[in-house]
């Protein structure tokens, strides 16, 4: 069985913008599990990890906040993307594109002999 | 953006902390549920379901904590803890937070205080545009000709230096008492005369009409019969009435056209000396009849200021005038005036230099003497402050003393150092935020007395005591400085406590461990050390106001000599009525039964006015010697009626007028410089010493020394002219000897001028000995503040100083009671405390001595009549501070002479 790895702060946050702008609203549960299916079970989402980013999102403003009713009609809070939110997303997706691809030059040594 | 939005956000949270925390529980908890559910759907068994939701999503708590961390400002939150536990260990003890409280509030509300007065004196730029490019200019060295004023230029100078390419504008400036006659009324207020470009240089707009401009109103010698009202005046004579543009006034008689009111709060360059009309300087010889001087290079008069173009700096400015100066003045001693000027007297005239300074405070002829009182006085409340510090530090740890074992139980049960050592600061800075609140209220209290004390001239019209935001941020600032001066020491040391040895002690030591009182006494040998420099420095400044006060004025019974001034000159009188109306006024003065004598003088005694003219000696060459002698013009029983004596020859006699030969009286101090000892009698003398000067007046006479400007500058070289020779159409203020009490003298003296001229506006009335006191108001100001500076820090020190041997004794009992019973006499027990006590008298000393002597060199100039390093105020100095040792050591040593050594032995 693979090791599973905690989740890294500064790519959760990108990764529950992503998930927002895919699904649309969602409540905590449905995010943690969401990161969880598309890593393919490789990352692991801890209350301990989530919650407060999800509190550091929405005090930037990038997802706001609102109780709803879940599918098996239990309380829940449901987060949604903003406007700031779309945009920090774009943002982050290119600058994290571009650190993946520096990464990659370096790790792969194919490319080293050009 | 995003940063200030998640502050907002944390903020609003602190307030609704339980709701937010009810939600996250609820969040979390649905999390796991739906966690749970999951489980079971893929089969779990219920339990094991549950179990594998919980490992899985890590700590519910911990969650929670970090959430809390996030959502609020962690900083507040334990700030406003700390806030909450200090005010609760202050109000546990009442007493010491009252005495801390009450000492810093003195302490900074005395500085709070002298930073107000110094802050408007000293510091306060003009408020005008760029202030920081104006710069004063004027020249040393002699004029061979007149001086009127400090710094005085004449007006040809003003006209050259706009040649100067350093400078976007030079303008100047002359002060003068004006009447203002409007309906039929008359009175005095402040004129100045200012070149047309005056308001463009400061760059201050007109609140109505217009203000002057070089194009309208610096072109026609004599021809611009124009005002300009200052805006207090405007609002309080013409009730801010618009319609005041363009109605006619009487200035000095003369018919003038209000033109326009200047911007609100502009008061000039002399705030202290504010005017409330400006009249074009053009039109001088209408404003002051007596003398017409505009294109006298000879007579100095005008102020001139200039504003620096950009690239220049004060220096720079300074050095490129020489030039134009030293040319200037080659030319002028070619001139037929000077031409046959001594060769010592062209040196001296060809050395002249160009001085300047920054105007960015403008110019006053008070602050000079104000500025170094102030500094000297705000370096004296600091030290006092400093003082008081001292003592709450030693009350704090006397305090932390009491609480070793609290402070050793927290750090036992995980608090770190960090956190108590910012709690116990806390602590000190809510004592010094009250004690900085309370001096905020006392400081105002304190400037309006103050401003009480100041003579009534000048500077107390400008003053205000109310504090604005620079006020509230010196304060401010000076609490928290404070906090950290008297608040870290005690806290760094209360946190050395020895956990072991705190915890293990059943019974506590009294008054803590070793390092506690070493820091506690050289506290007090501090305080004693600045005591010393407060109380000297107070002797010094009351033996400098006692010295001028008893200073030989050479008059006699002041007590009881009226002084008042008229101008007639200014209500349009021609110099022969003037001389008629003096003479009529003085024979009626005469005639009244309670008049012993009158007389008067041209120049005003002991008002710090003056006039200095070059004179020429004849027989004796203008080489080699000082020709500047201070005049004054007097009528005839002047010298009876200020009780001078007359040492050789006569008084002026009523037959001294134009016509009759010149005459002058010389006082003894002339006489001696010029003459050595033989007598001037029959001596001749002359005015100004350039071509033409004839020695034409004979002296008649030689009188005693007296004062001229006041008791600071003392005995001048005078040269005194029969007023009706003077040929001047100038005010004069009149002397009257008299025999009755001034307050119903005062009525008489107004009927008796209105009897002549009901329209005459009289002013400065007052005793001749009040008018001196005024003189002092500067030396009255530092001697009464350093006194109470000096009591206030000797009475902090005393406390400080009981307080350190009080503790000393307590902690000795056992020993001292171990003393006792093996046979040590009361005497030496009592003498063992007191040496204790004068072991840190002596250190503080050898502190405190030197320096106060190297600060006693800072105020030297202030001081009169006394050196800095006097021996008899420092020995005076020492004792106060000895009898107060003694004082406050007494009682503790007392009380260890008296302790019962078996109850001493038995209680540990």
């Amino acid at each position: 069985m693979a090791e599973k790895s905690d989740v890294w702060q500064g790519t959760l946050a990108l990764m529950v913008l992503k998930t927002l702008e895919t699904l649309g609203p969602l409540h905590g549960y449905g995010i943690a599990r969401r990161i969880e299916q598309t890593s393919g079970d490789l990352l692991v989402v801890r209350y301990g990890t989530l919650y407060p980013a999800l509190l550091k999102l929405e005090q930037e403003g990038f997802i706001s906040a609102e109780w709803g009713v879940s599918d098996n009609s239990r309380r829940a809070k449901y987060y949604a993307l903003t406007r700031a939110g779309k945009k920090q997303l774009a943002k982050e997706a290119r600058e994290w594109g571009q650190t993946s691809a520096i990464i990659a030059r370096f790790i792969s040594p194919a490319e080293e002999a050009s | 953006m995003n940063a200030i939005r998640a502050i907002l956000y944390r903020l609003a949270s602190l307030f609704d902390r339980r709701r937010r925390d009810r939600e996250l529980a609820e969040e979390l908890e649905c999390h796991l549920q739906m966690e749970i559910e999951a489980n079971l759907r893929s089969g779990m068994p219920p339990a094991e379901a549950r179990r594998a939701a919980l490992l899985k999503s890590g700590g519910v708590e911990l969650a929670k904590e970090e959430c809390r961390d996030r959502r609020g400002l962690p900083v507040l939150e334990t700030t406003l803890r700390d806030l909450h536990h200090a005010w609760r260990f202050l109000s546990r003890g009442p007493v010491f937070a009252l005495v801390a409280v009450l000492s810093l509030a003195l302490g900074i509300g005395a500085n709070t205080a002298i930073f107000t007065l110094l802050d408007q004196v000293v510091l306060r730029h003009l408020p005008v545009q760029h202030p920081g490019q104006l710069q004063m200019i004027w020249t040393t060295g002699p004029s061979l000709g007149s001086n009127q004023g400090s710094r005085a230029s004449s007006y040809p100078m003003y006209q050259d230096f706009q040649q100067a390419p350093a400078f976007s504008y030079v303008f100047c400036r002359y002060l003068t008492p004006v009447s203002v006659s409007l309906a039929s009324q008359t009175e005095r207020v402040m004129g100045e005369l200012v070149s047309g470009n005056y308001f463009q240089a400061l760059g201050i707009a007109p609140a109505l009409g217009r203000v002057f401009t070089p194009e309208e109103d610096d072109r026609v010698y004599k021809g611009h019969p124009v005002v300009v009202l200052s805006h207090p005046y405007w609002v309080e004579r013409f009730g801010a009435d618009p319609g005041v543009l363009g109605q006619k006034i009487l200035v000095n008689n003369y018919p003038m056209v209000i033109v326009g009111v200047s911007a609100a709060g502009f008061s000039g360059i002399d705030a202290a000396r504010s005017p409330q009309v400006r009249i074009p300087i053009l039109m001088k010889p209408l404003m002051t009849a007596a003398s017409d001087n505009l294109g006298d290079r000879r007579r100095q008069w005008v102020q001139i200021f200039a504003r620096r173009k950009p690239g220049y700096t004060i220096e720079s400015a300074q050095a490129s005038l020489q030039p134009l100066l030293t040319g200037t003045l080659r030319a002028e001693l070619e001139s037929p005036a000077l031409r046959e000027t001594s060769k010592r007297n062209r040196d001296l005239f060809l050395a002249r230099k160009i001085l300047t300074e920054s105007a960015a405070n403008g110019y006053s002829s008070l602050p000079t003497s104000y500025s170094r009182a102030l500094v000297a006085l705000m370096c004296m409340a600091g030290v006092a402050l400093l003082i008081a510090c001292f003592n709450v530090a030693s009350l704090l740890i006397a305090r932390a003393a009491a609480r070793q074992k609290e402070l050793a139980m927290r750090l036992a049960v995980g608090a770190s150092r960090g956190q108590l050592l910012r709690q116990l600061l806390m602590e000190s800075a809510v004592l010094s935020t009250l004690g900085g609140a309370l001096g905020l209220l006392l400081s105002v209290a304190m400037v309006r007395g103050l401003l009480h004390f100041l003579p009534a001239n000048g500077m107390l019209t400008t003053l205000r005591a109310e504090p604005d935001w620079r006020i509230f941020a010196f304060n401010i600032a000076l609490a928290l400085v404070t906090a950290l001066l008297f608040g870290l020491a005690p806290a760094r040391q209360a946190l050395k406590v020895d956990l072991w040895s705190t915890l293990k002690d059943a019974a506590g030591s009294v008054g803590g461990n070793r390092g506690s009182v070493t820091l506690r006494k050289s506290l007090v040998t501090a305080q004693v050390a600045f005591s010393f420099l407060l109380v000297s420095g107070a002797l010094l400044f009351s033996r400098t106001l006692l010295n001028l006060k008893t200073t030989n004025s050479g008059f006699r019974d002041m007590d009881n000599l009226v002084t008042f001034q008229i101008d007639p000159a200014r209500s349009g009188y021609s110099l022969t009525r003037l001389k008629d109306f003096y003479q009529r006024l003085l024979e009626s003065l005469r005639s009244l039964p309670q008049v012993k004598s009158a007389g008067f003088a041209w120049v005003p005694l002991l008002s710090g006015r003056e006039a200095d003219w070059d004179v020429l000696v004849e027989g004796m060459p203008a080489e080699g010697r000082e020709s500047q002698a201070w005049v004054n013009g007097l009528s005839p029983g002047y010298w009876r009626t200020m009780g001078v004596p007359m040492l050789e020859g006569r008084d002026f006699e009523d037959g001294d007028v134009n016509g009759r030969p010149k005459v002058a009286i010389v006082n003894r101090k002339f006489a001696r410089d010029i003459f050595g000892n033989r007598s001037p009698i029959g001596l001749r003398i002359g005015l100004d010493t350039g071509r033409g000067a004839k020695a034409d007046i004979e002296i008649v006479g030689l009188v005693e020394d007296s004062l001229y400007e006041g008791p600071r500058q003392g005995v001048r070289r005078q040269v005194f002219f029969p007023f009706p020779q003077m040929n001047q159409s100038v005010g004069a203020a009149f002397y009257i000897h008299t025999s009755t009490d001034s307050a119903t003298m005062f009525a008489t003296l107004r009927r008796n001028v209105a009897e002549l001229d009901p329209t005459m506006p009289i002013y400065e009335m007052k005793m001749l000995a009040d008018q001196l006191d005024e003189t002092l108001g500067t030396e009255r100001l530092t001697a009464t503040l350093s006194a109470a500076f000096g009591i206030l820090a000797t009475l902090l020190a005393a406390v400080g100083l009981y307080g350190v041997m009080a503790l000393t004794v307590a902690r000795r009992t056992r020993e001292i009671g171990l003393r006792m019973a093996l046979g040590a006499r009361q005497g030496a027990l009592l003498w063992m405390v007191m040496r204790e006590a004068f072991e840190l008298y002596g250190a503080g000393l050898a502190l405190g001595v030197p320096c106060a002597y190297l600060l006693g060199r800072y105020v030297s100039s202030q001081l009169f009549g006394v050196l800095p390093a006097d021996l008899g105020t420092a020995v005076a100095a020492l004792m106060a501070l000895a009898m107060v040792t003694a004082g406050a050591a007494f009682v503790p040593a007392r009380r260890a002479s008296r302790i019962d050594p078996i109850r001493a032995l038995h209680d540990e």
